[in-house]
């Protein structure tokens, strides 16, 4: 029973370092099911057999992906989502009560912190799948960051740095977020299932369920959703 | 190529320097396939019966890996009598011809080794 969960967390570990170093679903499935025969062959634990499970990973040198792929087709559009999000809370009040967008830099930095943490998110992605605290401590500091930028927010036209028309900031805003959200879509139904783990020794690959497409489509209308509420929020108390 | 049964062959000690394993182990493998598609305890098995003690899946699977790549090797999946099948691997052309070439340079080596090591000391000479 002991082994079984340590074998369990092992295996878990290996699928995420390979995944990490973005090896295709396919040589995942294919190393955890040669693995799992030579375990049942011998009946010796993982860690015994394999070493660590970065070190085994490592070691392989399986074929992966470019790393600037996931990049350049997830991490720059949800960058982009996040800061049209913002702006657009930023312009829902002051849209909803006919006043002007006011701005000051102080503002502006704290509103600017979130993009900059998720933007520089591959130097230290690593770092923050391994260590939990690490990640708890950055999403932090990207909460206080929000709360800051409302305590910043100018009151009055003379503290702010800029006064423009909230409108289209909210539209613009709003139009970014509904763009990326049909590019995301469309672009998760190409590619479903198509990275999926898939055991060669039984032919059969754990498929996405359905309650994962469900997740995956949420995820993809997440800022846009949000912003609703937000907008609905704004025009229930103004 | 199946786990033999047979009474072992035991080549001496099991507990070589890792140093001599490691520079030995890639052509000891391809040896081991040179009779037939083998699998991973398969290989385990036959090096460990030949004396050269117990491989670890994490020493024996990653230079395997290096010679499916390298095309010395290639993988095959069959299924399993009732259970989940195996991964075979079976020496290319290229691999056939790696081993023998290998093979070859290491008689050289280890005979040149074992003559050195056999001239007698000269104790004292300048």
């Amino acid at each position: 029973m002991i082994q079984q969960t340590s074998d369990k967390k092992w295996f878990d570990q290996l699928v995420m370092e390979l995944r990490m170093r973005q090896v295709h679903g396919s040589a995942i499935g294919d190393t955890i099911a040669s693995a799992k025969e030579l375990l049942r062959d011998t009946g010796q634990p993982a860690e015994k057999m394999f070493g660590p499970a970065r070190d085994y990973a490592k070691a392989l040198e399986l074929p992966s992906a470019p790393k600037h792929d996931w990049i350049c087709q997830a991490l720059w559009p949800s960058t982009l989502g996040l800061l049209a999000f913002l702006l657009f809370n930023q312009a829902v009040v002051p849209w909803t009560r006919s006043e002007l967008l006011l701005v000051s830099p102080a503002q502006l930095a704290f509103l600017a912190t979130p993009v900059v943490l998720i933007a520089f998110l591959p130097l230290y992605l690593d770092a923050i799948i391994r260590r939990i605290w690490l990640c708890v401590g950055l999403s932090g500091i990207g909460a206080l960051s929000g709360v800051l930028s409302a305590v910043a927010a100018p009151q009055n036209r003379a503290e702010a740095w800029l006064a423009v028309d909230p409108l289209p900031w909210l539209i613009g805003s709003a139009l970014v977020m509904v763009a990326l959200s049909i590019r995301n879509t469309t672009q998760s139904a190409l590619t479903t299932g198509h990275d999926d783990i898939t055991d060669p020794s039984s032919a059969t690959a754990k498929s996405t369920g359905t309650g994962i497409k469900v997740f995956v489509q949420i995820t993809n209308w997440l800022f846009p959703l949000l912003a609703l509420a937000m907008l609905g929020l704004a025009l229930v108390l103004r | 190529m199946e786990v033999s049964t047979s009474s072992p062959q035991v080549a001496g000690s099991v507990d070589w320097p890792s140093d001599w394993l490691r520079a030995t182990l890639g052509f000891l493998c391809l040896r081991a396939l040179s009779a037939g598609p083998s699998y991973g305890y398969a290989i385990i098995s036959e090096l460990e019966r030949h004396g050269f003690g117990t491989i670890k899946g994490g020493t024996l699977y990653p230079l395997l890996t290096r010679y499916e790549t390298a095309g010395l090797v290639t993988t095959e999946w069959r299924a399993g009598d009732g259970g989940p099948g195996r991964k075979y691997f079976a020496l290319t052309e290229t691999g056939r011809t790696e081993l023998t070439r290998l093979s070859a340079d290491w008689l050289r080596f280890s005979g040149a080794t074992t003559r050195y090591l056999d001239q007698p000391t000269m104790e004292g000479s300048s």
